[in-house]
């Protein structure tokens, strides 16, 4: 059974995919700055969608809390991985000005990771999906809170971030 | 007067005000305090908003696939991984489709404009200028069907067809062609026809004094408004994902009649209308003196606006502050154009000046 699991990777992975991996990487990067980095949280992500048994109608909005919840952990353990490493794995070639950028926008983004890193966890990732365009309803399931919670708990995190930032 | 509402209902007509019940709408129009929670809310979610800005807007999704290819077990079809290498061109990827559509839902639907501004003006587009609201006017803009009643007699029919000659045919208008197409957009375009658009608005004494605003004028009651647009033709040029990179649109740009009225007396009366922001009123006021210039709302907190010459017709660019949108609009004719996409101001007036 263990052999089977391991290689039970679901059908429809390849199409689900191509439709919400532009959209994985975004929710990611909202958090990570950087894309590449975000790139790397996309792949973990789909990893575990490829091995489970979520309804395919239900995958956007697991894949969003996925990508979410998976790029919030790498901002506590810190993990990082060089652009360099991951254009090898994509065959890319790498260029200077991809690198720059990047570097530069996490440089940016340093700030908005430990303010992202110090808020509670329901409220970083609402915080994220509703900046990445998912609706309150949208977020009330992925969240599995009240529609109307979801406003309380943004308006908490998007003071507490603002307050953060400006300290 | 009822309760206020708590900060999460607040916060929600930041950006999701159709989630937000009537009453909590009308008392918050109505209540400095509110008023004054709902500014701090905006002001919170926009700071957060470009606090979470990102660059990842050109993924390429084909090597993506690849590298998790190469990641999965064996069973997952190496095959497959072949066939598809290599095929999709690093394109535009998913730029922010926002501005295309709603460009384009503004040109072709002329009842998603009255419904999304609560507002009817009557006129005959010469020209478009930009009326500049924050977010939180939404709010308190003037919600008609509480003054008379609404009937959309056309809702526009929006569909697909083969190619321009077809939208050609079917409308009547000069499809434009797009003689270069911007970096990074590429392909062919899909096409989508909406035919005439049109609502007809009854005024209605008994409403408005329900509604508790201002009287209308003598001999308003039973008079009507209708409001007439399209056809138009869209035509859509997608990313590797589906959504689009550019839209070129156009259509027969909007009308309205009323019966009997002059166009002054409704004006006055509109502008009157509770909850309309004095600065708003007054940027009507000016925009609407002759009845022939379509406002196009626009969140000045998010968007900035300037014109432009396109082949001698003054157009109005709009483009996003973070620049990941912009879209120019102009009036030529009694045919309003516009071209839009997840692209520079600059290269959508390239697209716009190149049009055939």
């Amino acid at each position: 059974m263990a052999d089977r699991q391991l290689h039970a990777v679901r059908g429809d992975l390849e199409q689900v995919f191509r439709r919400h991996y532009p959209a994985v990487v975004a929710v990611a990067a909202r958090v990570l700055g950087g894309r590449a980095e975000a790139e790397d949280v996309a792949q973990e992500v789909f990893l575990s969608f490829g091995r489970s048994t979520v309804p395919a109608g239900e995958a956007g909005g697991w894949l969003s809390v996925a990508a979410a919840h998976t790029a919030l952990n790498h901002l506590r353990s810190g993990r990082r991985r060089s652009d360099r490493e991951v254009a090898v794995v994509s065959g890319e070639p790498t260029t200077v000005p991809d690198v720059v950028d990047d570097v530069l926008a996490r440089e940016a983004h340093g700030q908005v990771r430990a303010a992202l890193a110090a808020l509670p966890r329901t409220q970083a990732v609402a915080l994220v999906l509703r900046h990445s365009g998912l609706s309150y309803a949208d977020v009330a399931t992925a969240l599995d809170l009240s529609p109307g919670s979801v406003g309380t708990t943004l308006r908490r995190a998007e003071a507490a971030l603002r307050k953060e930032l400006h300290q | 007067m009822n309760r206020h509402p708590n900060p999460g209902v607040l916060r929600r007509l930041v950006d999701e005000p159709a989630g937000v019940t009537d009453a909590d709408r009308a008392h918050v129009a109505g209540c400095a305090d509110c008023l004054t929670g709902l500014a701090d809310a905006t002001a919170d979610a926009t700071a957060a908003g470009a606090a979470l800005r990102t660059r990842a807007d050109d993924v390429d999704v084909p090597a993506a696939w690849d590298r998790l290819s190469a990641a999965l077990p064996a069973a997952a079809s190496p095959a497959r991984t072949a066939r598809r290498r290599g095929r999709a061109p690093r394109a535009a990827g998913v730029r922010r489709p926002l501005a295309a559509a709603v460009a384009f839902a503004a040109v072709l639907s002329v009842a998603g404009v009255a419904a999304a501004n609560d507002w009817l003006p009557v006129f005959r587009t010469e020209q478009v200028a930009p009326v500049a609201f924050d977010s939180a006017d939404l709010v308190a803009l003037p919600d008609l069907s509480a003054y008379g009643t609404v009937e959309v007699t056309g809702d526009g029919d929006l569909h697909t067809v083969a190619d321009p000659a077809a939208a050609a045919a079917e409308t009547a208008l000069d499809v434009p062609e797009v003689a270069e197409l911007p970096g990074g957009v590429v392909g062919d375009p899909s096409v989508q026809v909406g035919g005439q658009a049109s609502a007809v608005f009854t005024f209605s004494d008994d409403l408005a004094a329900q509604a508790g605003g201002q009287a209308p004028p003598a001999g308003l009651d039973g008079s009507q408004v209708r409001l007439v647009a399209g056809p138009g033709v869209a035509q859509i040029w997608s990313s590797a994902s589906g959504v689009p990179a550019l839209v070129v649109a156009t259509a027969v740009a909007p009308s309205a009649d009323s019966s009997g009225v002059p166009f002054q007396t409704l004006r006055d009366y509109l502008l009157s209308l509770p909850g309309l922001p004095d600065d708003l009123a007054a940027q009507l006021r000016t925009f609407t003196a002759d009845g022939s210039t379509l406002p196009l709302p626009v969140p000045a907190d998010l968007v900035d606006s300037s014109s432009a010459d396109v082949d001698g017709v003054t157009a109005t660019v709009l483009e996003s502050r973070d620049r990941s949108m912009a879209a120019v609009v102009w009036v030529e004719d009694g045919v309003v154009t516009a071209v839009a996409g997840s692209l520079g101001a600059d290269e959508v007036l390239e697209v716009a000046r190149g049009l055939r």
